[in-house]
């Protein structure tokens, strides 16, 4: 009896570190709203003092973003006149591209956050940051080039077009959140079942050495062939968590699968349909959302008669958004792995709250998703005023 | 030990998110303001008069798909929806114009009829016309008017040549004005010296980034 209450005593306190933590990261991405939505053109509270733009190095980049787009427009009539212009052109897009990413929108929160939640791989990291970059800047010629240059509609009708594109993506946004929260969270109590049944506590929370990650793999791979595809990766992770967690027939087996997860996807996994098939929800989530820069630049360029220099123009400023958004994906995944690193030191407990972190990252996602489809915070505001 | 680990790895994953989103969107459209404060005859400030040009690339991107007679060219009549829709959605943005009479708050009412948005095919810019009178009139011995967009979104500035009129005012009334400082290469020095999140209260850089004016009545 005493024993069940000790154990649900800490059941109960395991739980208020996850909201804990859940919490924290919500108040993280309120601060961040507040940095950089000022409370937002849409019926927000303002605050009276305007806002100074960010100083240090996000001043920095800030100032020479401006710096740059203010060069496109004379570029481009530059451009018109002698070509060898458009070499500057395309050379100006792409350290716009490369500062400008540095910028709300453009995923980068998203994506890293995504990468956490997913543990995904550099590889994939950086995959993800290119395409959805790239399908950003396909995005805004699809639109300019049908709306502006073939029906010849109005800056009104482009930004109400980017609206409904907008919610497209934020909504897709949740629903990837919500998905990974459902997975995440599964898992996350799943393990802390296993953790406080008492044979289970034996096994998991008791250090062992690390040859044991090798059977782990095997084990685990193993099993996912097995499994179908079509139900997700993190399905079948889950499924196969919970299997052992209510059998437990074997105290190794156990433990094996607890690391199993805990470490990078297998090679077989990433190139699995599945795999891709997940990240490609993300990369349209995220690069979904043309950017009002390129928009701009694509529309000017019509009109100077030199629409191939926008399209070229826009193209070369997703491949520079797309490094420092691949360069951010990157610091994701090594802080990922960091925490992993720290996590495999403590055992049992370790995996849990690794499973805690990625419940937190679903949950960031969410949020994201769902502060810019309220407008309540602006990722990037479409020009119309 | 595993609350530590906890705090650890919540907050380095809140820093990251923090440090890759916490950046703000640069101008995209800039505005070149010029601006007349009107005053009655009793003395009292009635409204302010604004001519906001807008620069080349907004104004082609505004003037888009717009129909008109001569190709490049466009008439009042031609701009009048989009000067309306300009003039709604600023109210958003409460005009961007925020004034003080005497150290207090004063309100403005939206724009009458009468506004326009004039096209100059030379430069292909779009200039506004538009008037917000004062909700209540005041005299005011110390008026200040201020242009800007908090989110910096549209970057305002002063014209270089007359940025702003007094019309009707009392004789003795001064006016002053302060521009929004160019970011010099010693200003930007300064920042970077600050980390991310430090504002030193010193370093006013959104009020240097204001377009000011002052008018003192005394």
């Amino acid at each position: 009896m005493s024993v069940n209450i000790a154990v649900e005593r800490r059941r109960v306190v395991h739980i208020a570190l996850l909201v804990a933590v859940i919490a924290g990261l919500l108040f993280a991405t309120g601060l961040l709203d507040g940095a950089f939505a000022q409370g937002g053109p849409f019926g927000a509270p303002r605050t009276q003092a305007p806002a100074p733009p960010v100083g240090g190095v996000l001043g920095w980049i800030f100032t020479k973003q401006a710096e740059f787009y203010r060069q496109f427009s004379s570029l481009l009539r530059a451009a018109k006149a002698d070509g060898s212009a458009a070499w500057s052109l395309l050379g100006l897009s792409f350290l716009y591209g490369i500062f400008h990413a540095a910028g709300p929108g453009h995923g980068k929160a998203v994506i890293s956050s995504y990468i956490i939640a997913n543990n995904e791989t550099w590889t994939r990291g950086v995959v993800l940051s290119f395409a959805s970059a790239l399908l950003q800047a396909l995005v805004a010629v699809a639109v300019v080039g049908l709306a502006a240059a073939l029906l010849n509609a109005t800056a009104a009708t482009m930004g109400r077009a980017v609206n409904v594109i907008e919610i497209v993506s934020y909504s897709l946004i949740i629903v990837i959140g919500v998905r990974l929260l459902w997975v995440k969270g599964r898992a996350f109590l799943a393990l802390l079942h296993t953790l406080h049944r008492p044979a289970a506590v034996g096994a998991a929370v008791t250090p062992r050495p690390h040859d044991h990650a090798h059977h782990g793999h095997a084990h685990h791979s193993h099993a996912h062939n097995g499994h179908d595809h079509s139900h997700g990766h993190d399905y079948g992770h889950h499924h196969h968590g919970e299997g052992h967690a209510h059998h437990h027939h074997h105290a190794d087996d156990e433990d094996a699968s607890a690391w199993g997860h805990a470490h990078a996807p297998e090679p077989e996994e990433l190139a699995g349909p599945g795999g891709w098939k997940r990240g490609l929800s993300a990369i349209v989530a995220v690069g979904l959302r043309p950017c009002s820069g390129a928009i701009l630049v694509l529309v000017f360029a019509l009109a100077q008669g030199l629409f191939w220099a926008g399209v070229a123009s826009t193209f070369v400023m997703g491949i520079g958004t797309a490094i420092t958004v691949a360069v951010i994906a990157s610091i994701a995944v090594g802080a990922r792995a960091w925490a992993q690193h720290l996590a495999d030191a403590r055992s049992g407990y370790g995996m849990l709250a690794m499973r805690g972190v990625e419940v937190g990252a679903a949950v960031v996602i969410i949020a994201f998703g769902a502060l810019l489809l309220t407008g309540y915070m602006v990722s990037e505001r479409m020009v119309g005023i | 030990m595993i609350h530590r680990f906890f705090f650890c790895a919540a907050a380095a994953f809140a820093g990251l998110v923090i440090a890759t989103a916490a950046a703000q969107a640069h101008p995209h459209i800039w505005v070149t303001v010029k601006s007349e404060l009107v005053y009655a005859p009793d003395g009292t400030v009635t409204g302010v008069r604004h001519a906001w040009t807008f620069d080349d690339m907004f104004s082609v991107f505004a003037t888009q798909g717009i129909e008109s007679k001569k190709k490049g060219e466009f008439t009042r009549e031609e701009l009048a929806p989009l000067a309306e829709v300009n003039v709604t959605s600023l109210k958003e943005y409460d005009f961007f114009t925020y004034a003080k009479a005497n150290g207090k708050k004063i309100e403005f009412d939206e724009p009458p009829a009468g506004y326009y948005l004039d096209f100059n095919p030379k430069d292909t810019v779009l200039t506004l016309y538009f008037t917000l009178p004062l909700k209540t009139p005041v005299k005011a011995k110390d008026l200040t008017l201020e242009v800007y967009d908090r989110e910096f979104f549209v970057d305002f500035s002063f014209a270089e040549k007359d940025p702003v009129k007094l019309v009707g005012a009392p004789a003795h009334c001064k006016l002053s004005i302060g521009r929004p400082q160019e970011m010099s290469a010693a200003l930007t020095q300064q920042l970077s010296q600050l980390a991310a999140d430090q504002r030193d209260p010193s370093l006013t850089i959104g009020a240097e980034y204001a377009n000011k004016i002052a008018v003192k009545c005394p």
